[in-house]
């Protein structure tokens, strides 16, 4: 036998991984979906900066559009097919065995997952953040507003690619389920009822978000401290690292 | 052999899901050379490499590689690789883009030296910056070998190896399973069919529903599945007669009179086949219609497991 072993590297083994999960993330369908998301802040700044001097306080008109497009629908839902898809279609057809049948630690796997749904989804909700801003303030950043929002939603994407890509690890139906936690539990629950809010990724989103902005909108005014709201995205993104490392030492094989 | 060079030994195994037993208080080793893992479909041969390889839990027993468990320590594949049965590949990825990916996860020192030689091992290196998902399903088999194949594993799972192999891919795989098991390694290889088994493993282990039913060589299996009990089922223009004459026979074990047939237990199927003729033209009886009702291969794997 004349193979030679070396260190497992870091960097070559996530290149591979990220290379993979590519591989099974795109398609026209996840592009499609994701441009919609993403053009449907930038839609709304366009009509508001289309009634010029009648369109009334682009700080109002962003916090809300920043909350209510980008935190709770654009940034979740892309997190959720960047998060599920490559997990979930490795596992159903049963690709995933020639991730776990090598020697590269299992949370090494899980970890680059996440930091691969997390940068893209980061980055795709910052620049939906970003062009939705200079449009609605035409290119100003009034009251810190669009800076705060472009480190809120790259925090948030973090989060919840993380809490997704362990879901598609987790269960067969983890679109579903993601679908039902973003839905119910972050628009209907944690919304309704105030002792949720601690635990509740978009809320976590606008206390950074709050903390960033000079602005003293409404909508930020709500969520839970700073501090809870780091330590809560800190635990959720280690035990998603955590589970999904430890649900990769015995897949779910589908036959 | 000592337990750490022992390359696989199952100690009385059983895995059940939920309340499926899947495989049921197996125990068995297996050593370098090939070996068949021989059984019909749900027989719980792929649980049982998949077992081997520390993917799945056993329920009760316990599974050793090289004396150590597999479970949760990844750097057994070092020594380990499972080539599944499914055919699903990364289809975006060229064939040495995929190897070479393996490589690199498994941690070789020159994952772009070690993709190519393993592709050309299965002879895939004039094609191996094609896409995966042009491939054929054959291609498609060589290539999941390349990937198995890539850091010369010493313990090699193989589940349905040769399912969409033809004729001459099939020889190809075989003797390079013999190449690899005279270097050393352990070979442990699934299928449903005794044919592609017994040219290929010099040690061939029987499942049944969960349970090993019979282990040995092919000529072992051989006689004792043609050395069992036949039921054959007759029609002729006279079954009473036929049945009476026929329990006369030294070939007959006994015979069961139904509506329009004869069940016949035969001992010997091959004496029997040559003495219902003579029996029936004594008695003037036409046979319209001689049947092995038993010769699937479930039959006798059943056989086997009820020995």
């Amino acid at each position: 036998m004349s193979v030679a072993y070396g260190r497992i590297s870091p960097l070559a083994t996530a290149r591979v991984l990220v290379r993979l999960a590519w591989a099974r993330t795109f398609s026209v369908a996840l592009v499609l979906g994701v441009s919609g998301l993403l053009l449907l802040p930038v839609l709304f700044a366009l009509a508001f900066a289309s009634r010029g001097s009648l369109s009334g306080d682009p700080v109002a008109f962003l916090v809300q559009r920043y909350d209510t497009l980008v935190c709770a629908l654009a940034t979740p839902l892309i997190a959720l097919l960047l998060g599920t898809s490559a997990f979930s279609a490795e596992t159903e057809d049963g690709t995933l065995l020639y991730l776990v049948t090598t020697t590269t630690p299992r949370w090494w796997i899980a970890c680059v997952r996440v930091m691969y749904a997390s940068i893209a989804t980061g980055l795709l909700s910052a620049f939906a953040v970003w062009s939705t801003g200079a449009i609605a303030a035409n290119g100003s950043n009034p009251e810190n507003v669009t800076t705060a929002f472009t480190v809120a939603v790259s925090f948030g994407g973090v989060t919840y690619a993380a809490l997704f890509t362990a879901l598609a690890l987790l269960t067969r139906r983890a679109l579903v389920a993601g679908l039902v936690y973003v839905l119910f539990w972050e628009g209907a629950l944690s919304s309704t009822f105030p002792a949720l809010r601690y635990l509740s990724v978009r809320q976590w989103t606008l206390s950074v978000a709050s903390a960033l902005t000079e602005s003293s909108e409404k909508t930020l005014q709500n969520g839970p401290s700073l501090a809870a709201s780091l330590v809560g995205a800190t635990v959720l993104v280690v035990l998603s690292i955590y589970i999904g490392g430890r649900r990769l030492q015995r897949p779910r094989i589908m036959r | 052999m000592s337990d750490r060079t022992v390359p696989l030994a199952f100690d009385r195994v059983s895995h059940w899901y939920d309340d499926v037993v899947a495989v049921n208080d197996v125990t068995c080793s297996i050593d370098v050379g090939i070996s068949g893992l021989l059984g019909p479909n749900g027989a719980g041969k792929s649980t049982m490499l998949q077992m081997a390889a520390g993917l799945l839990p056993p329920s009760s027993g316990t599974v050793r590689v090289y004396g150590e468990s597999p479970l949760e320590r990844p750097s057994i594949f070092r020594k380990v690789a499972l080539v599944p049965e499914r055919e699903a590949l990364p289809t975006m990825l060229s064939a040495r883009a995929f190897v070479e990916a393996r490589a690199v996860l498994l941690g070789l020192r020159d994952p772009k030296q070690a993709a190519l030689r393993a592709l050309a091992n299965v002879e895939m290196d004039t094609v191996a910056d094609r896409k995966v998902g042009e491939f054929s399903k054959g291609m498609r088999q060589r290539t999941k070998l390349a990937a198995a194949l890539v850091h010369e594993p010493t313990l090699l799972l193989l589940d349905e190896p040769f399912n969409g192999l033809d004729p001459r891919q099939r020889m190809h795989m075989m003797r390079l399973l013999e190449a690899r098991a005279s270097d050393g390694t352990a070979v442990l290889l699934s299928s449903h069919i005794l044919e592609e088994i017994e040219g290929v493993a010099s040690r061939i282990l029987v499942m049944l529903s969960g349970r090993l039913a019979a282990s040995g060589d092919h000529r072992t299996l051989r006689r004792m599945m043609t050395d069992r009990p036949h039921t054959v089922r007759v029609r002729s223009t006279n079954d009473r007669a036929l049945a009476s004459a026929l329990l006369s026979s030294p070939t007959v074990m006994g015979v069961d009179l139904e509506a329009n047939a004869l069940i016949v237990r035969a001992i010997d199927y091959t004496g029997f086949a040559h003495h219902i003729g003579v029996v029936a033209q004594q008695a003037s009886i036409t046979l319209l219609e001689v049947q092995p009702t038993d010769e699937s291969l479930e039959h006798v794997f059943a056989y086997l497991v009820a020995r």
